[in-house]
């Protein structure tokens, strides 16, 4: 990411701060033109949480070049640089939502506004990134409170298509894209009825509904059948034997080659223990790499998810139970898979409540999450699902400066994040809801 | 995410599924269940009913006997955060019939009374949601926008197991309206979590009745997907919402007057005859509970979104004479804060639910904090079965944007809400003479790993988590039951 306001000339500046100024706090802006500032800086005095290793009391981070270039107690500053007193702060690595509509959604009600469900079950070859709008005021609303990095897709179909891994900063989508294909996003099917994320915790089975989920999980094996035979077929072409018949191109099925071979992960929306079974069935059938997604039941097969190094993505935890569950079984859920050794992270599967993840984690430490494990499920366990944790998910030198400077834990709602860096670049902390606030609060009284 | 935007007073799904009579019938209590059946229809409904539920093994059964009436309790050696009066560092609080007797640093302990042993944790006074639709069987009577006559109190239920979980969450309160349906939604019922006793229980008595009012895009009905041929209904849009405002109270001023003219006749009659003469006006349902609003009687909790709409409000409530006691939502009550302390009004809102609406879009989390700097009453509520349950990490969003104290912030969810439904002599603080409704917390309230321990009301252990089924001891149990569990699963 190089430095956004370099590139406006100094009178398109000059009017674009006429303009904001005109349109008042309201004003449609992602703040990119704002003060973003790259360079060099040194955060110094403040603990260093590393995540990846012990914490640093009064330990310094410098940032150059979109890096990490040093993290540790004795670190020299470089010259030039500009120094943030962290002295009585916490220097976090910035956070990772591991499932969202970020950007691909304004205002829910509004249609015109949403690009979350596409027509159709089967949409493998729909790619998030695309409909990404680079320029939502969700996304610094979001990023404000920490959550630098996220996941974001369309849900509910049983193939919705890739999930997009980005950086919530950049001019345009793919400016914004860490991994522009991160994961297939699909849905198992559910007895429940469809409905999204796994069906919810809704409505039981009744003789249709069952019915169609069967029909459709056999749908999904030939839809699989169908994308491995492809794949054989593109091997050998690709090897130069000859093929009779082969298949003519097709989108979808070309979008499922990576997952079939098991390069790309299927990001599974599940829920039951029921559908979480049929994925693991599945993913024997076909050799696939699976995430699971929002499971309720997950605690039921701590040990096997485990055992066969399943990841899992939990949350939110800010829904009921389902009505048979313990009444902490969703704040308890994420401990308990953590203790048995599942890889966890966390999701808020939304859009304008992304900035509430660390809140989600807070509830599952209160309910047996060890909190050095939830700050992980946060940073580095993401970065390691999502096959970036060689450039993200803490602070160490070498890694891309996605850094928070907070008052606290910022799992705590009462901290505070009072610096932020995405790509090494300095992000001001302002968004629509900071600017209605200052613009409201200097209203004279009538 | 549909399934959890229920800003609007959309029910969320996955709750209170339980069959209601076999509840009761756990606690182990066939009285309380007769008591329940004949107290109310619903319940009745629900035993009669054949049971399509499969009472199966029931891990999640509360097996609380129903709490016995506490004389005497002492919570000793706690921080206890008043919301009134500051926080008390290992205080004590006695509490003798179901109130507060003495609380203080240095209380001592009376004899014979039973001691809850409250080292390293928090006391709060227990939480009161402002805005619930829980317990109500139906909250919108959708045919007309004016049903001042429908009542929450008629439909009231134990609702299952969602109660017990805001119990859990260290609610003991709830302010239960009806939807947002209608310009003039219902008379709502205020009531106290006692999870497992007859339904009547539930009823906070002595609190000031109340009445659902509703202004903006729910009201104009203008996300609603008509069906083909279907017309919508009146009002369809801002306009005609304060057309039917002003229209009703119009009707009910006149069927006031035609009542005191009544009356003054009466009055004046010298003779049996003369009185018998009489025709009284005919008794109207709808405009009594109008006449109540504006002699004052009835509080006015109206749903609004946009600034615009809360002004035209409060300029029909002047007109007419009354006072809006809270706006709910209130989502852009930021923008017109002064109008709103003037007014008196007080205002009870999302801590950060924003953008699920066109009239949700200039929400800002801010909102509690800054409307509360303006000398507003602010309460942050719930309005879902989810958001019920961590109340105190709501509020704490309070200090998060806007920075709001810890005692203002308390107090948005506790004695604040008490005010704005008229029972802060009985609730809302811990305080000599109080009814001891309590939260009792593992770690400070607004800390990321705060959990409840313990909820009282009047002084009545309703929820503990020591005796309470959570996933851990679930996980035990089937790991005693299915030693192999783990591996029959691979």
């Amino acid at each position: 990411m190089r430095n956004a306001a370099r590139w406006l000339p100094t009178a398109a500046r000059y009017c674009r701060g006429l303009l904001a100024a005109a349109i008042g706090a309201a004003a449609v802006t992602s703040e990119l033109d704002a003060q973003a500032a790259a360079g060099t800086f040194v955060i110094r005095g403040g603990t260093v949480v590393p995540v990846v290793g012990a914490q640093i009391p009064n330990g310094t981070v410098v940032i150059s070049q979109g890096k990490i270039q040093a993290v540790g107690a004795n670190v020299q500053a470089p010259q030039g640089a500009t120094v943030i007193d962290a002295t009585g702060l916490f220097v976090y690595p910035g956070m990772i939502d591991s499932g969202t509509e970020l950007g691909l959604t304004e205002i829910g009600s509004v249609p015109g506004s949403t690009d979350t469900r596409e027509i159709g079950d089967f949409n493998p070859q729909d790619v998030a990134l695309t409909a990404v709008n680079a320029h939502s005021e969700l996304i610094p609303v979001t990023r404000v409170n920490g959550v630098t990095t996220v996941v974001t897709s369309a849900t509910g179909a049983l193939m919705s298509g890739t999930a997009a891994l980005i950086d919530l900063w950049g001019w345009t989508p793919d400016e914004m894209a860490i991994k522009p294909r991160v994961a297939q996003v699909m849905s198992y099917p559910s007895s429940g009825g469809l409905g999204g994320r796994g069906g919810g915790f809704g409505a039981r089975p009744q003789g249709d509904a069952s019915e169609t989920a069967s029909r459709q999980v056999r749908a999904m094996r030939d839809f699989f059948a169908d994308a491995r035979a492809y794949a054989d077929v593109k091997a050998k072409v690709a090897a130069g034997g000859s093929v009779p018949n082969a298949p003519r191109a097709n989108q979808a099925m070309e979008s499922l080659v990576p997952a079939i071979r098991g390069e790309m992960p299927i990001i599974f929306d599940v829920n039951t223990i029921d559908q979480i079974r049929g994925v693991l069935t599945l993913a024997d059938s076909f050799k696939l790499k699976v995430i699971l997604r929002g499971p309720r039941d997950a605690w039921r097969v701590a040990d096997t998810l485990a055992a066969r190094k399943i990841p899992v993505i939990v949350g939110p935890t800010t829904q009921v139970p389902g009505s048979d569950d313990p009444y902490d079984a969703l704040y308890a859920q994420p401990g308990v898979l953590a203790k048995a050794g599942v890889k966890i992270a966390f999701q808020t599967s939304g859009a304008s409540d992304v900035r509430d993840l660390p809140y989600n984690a807070a509830l599952a430490t209160a309910y047996g999450l060890d909190m050095d494990e939830a700050v992980k499920a946060l940073t580095i366990n993401p970065a390691q699902i999502f096959g970036v944790a060689d450039r993200y998910g803490s602070l160490e030198a070498g890694k891309v400066a996605n850094v928070m400077v907070t008052t606290g834990n910022p799992l705590d709602v009462r901290s505070n994040v009072k610096y932020l860096f995405i790509r090494g670049e300095q992000v001001p902390l302002t968004d629509r809801h900071t600017k209605l606030y200052e613009q409201f609060r200097a209203r004279p009284k009538p | 995410m549909t399934s959890r935007e229920t800003g609007d007073g959309r029910r969320e799904t996955g709750s209170g599924r339980k069959s209601v009579s076999f509840r009761v019938v756990r606690r182990g209590a066939a009285l309380g269940m007769i008591i329940a059946l004949a107290a109310s229809p619903v319940l009745g409904q629900a035993a009669g009913a054949p049971n399509t539920q499969q009472p199966t093994l029931d891990l999640t059964a509360v097996s609380l006997p129903i709490p016995a009436a506490g004389k005497l309790v002492a919570i000793t050696n706690a921080t206890i955060m008043t919301a009134s009066s500051g926080t008390i560092e290992k205080g004590t609080i006695v509490i003798r019939d179901g109130k507060i007797a003495a609380v203080g640093a240095d209380v001592p302990v009376p004899a014979g009374a039973k001691v809850i042993d409250g080292t390293g944790k928090y006391v709060t006074p227990g939480i009161i949601d402002a805005h619930s639709h829980s317990a109500a069987e139906a909250i919108n009577e959708g045919t007309l926008s004016i049903t001042s006559m429908v009542r929450i109190e008629d439909v009231l239920r134990q609702d299952g197991i969602s109660l017990y979980r805001q119990l859990a969450g260290g609610t003991t309160t709830l302010n239960i309206l009806h939807g947002s349906a209608n310009t003039i939604g219902g008379q709502n019922a205020v009531v106290k979590l006692r999870y497992g006793l007859p339904v009547d229980s539930l009823m906070f008595e002595g609190a000031p009745p109340g009445i659902k009012f509703a202004l903006g895009e729910n009201v104009r009905q203008t996300n609603r997907n008509l069906q083909p041929g279907q017309q919508g209904r009146f009002p369809r849009t801002r306009m005609g919402v304060e057309d039917l405002l002003r229209d009703a109270f119009t009707r009910a001023q006149e069927y006031r007057r035609d009542w005191q003219q009544y009356d003054a006749k009466k009055k004046a009659a010298k003779t049996a005859a003369e009185r018998t003469a009489l025709i009284p006006p005919a008794r109207d349902l709808e405009l009594d509970a109008l006449v109540e609003v504006l002699e004052g009687k009835r509080l006015v909790h109206c749903h609004s979104y946009r600034a615009d709409e809360i002004l035209m409000m409060l300029r029909v409530a002047k007109d007419f004479g009354f006072r809006v006691a809270t706006f709910q939502h209130v989502l852009e009550g930021y923008k017109i804060a002064d109008e709103l302390a003037k007014a008196g009004s007080g205002a009870s809102t999302f801590a950060d639910e924003w953008a699920y609406k066109m009239e949700a879009w200039d929400a800002i989390p801010y909102n509690a904090a800054l409307m509360a700097e303006r000398g507003v009453v602010v309460t942050i509520n719930s309005d879902s079965d989810e958001r019920a349950r961590r109340l105190y990490q709501e509020a704490a969003k309070a200090m998060h944007y806007g920075g709001a104290s810890e005692q203002e912030a308390l107090k948005m969810i506790t004695l604040n809400a008490a005010k704005q439904l008229g029972i802060d002599k009985r609730v809302g603080s811990i305080e000599v003479g109080k009814d001891a409704d309590l939260a009792i917390f593992t770690a400070h309230p607004f800390a990321p790993n705060a959990r409840v321990d313990m909820t009282l009301i009047d002084g009545r252990v309703f929820f503990d988590r020591a005796t309470s089924p959570t996933l851990e001891q679930l996980i035990e149990q089937m790991k005693q039951r299915r030693p192999r569990v783990a591996s029959e699963d691979q």
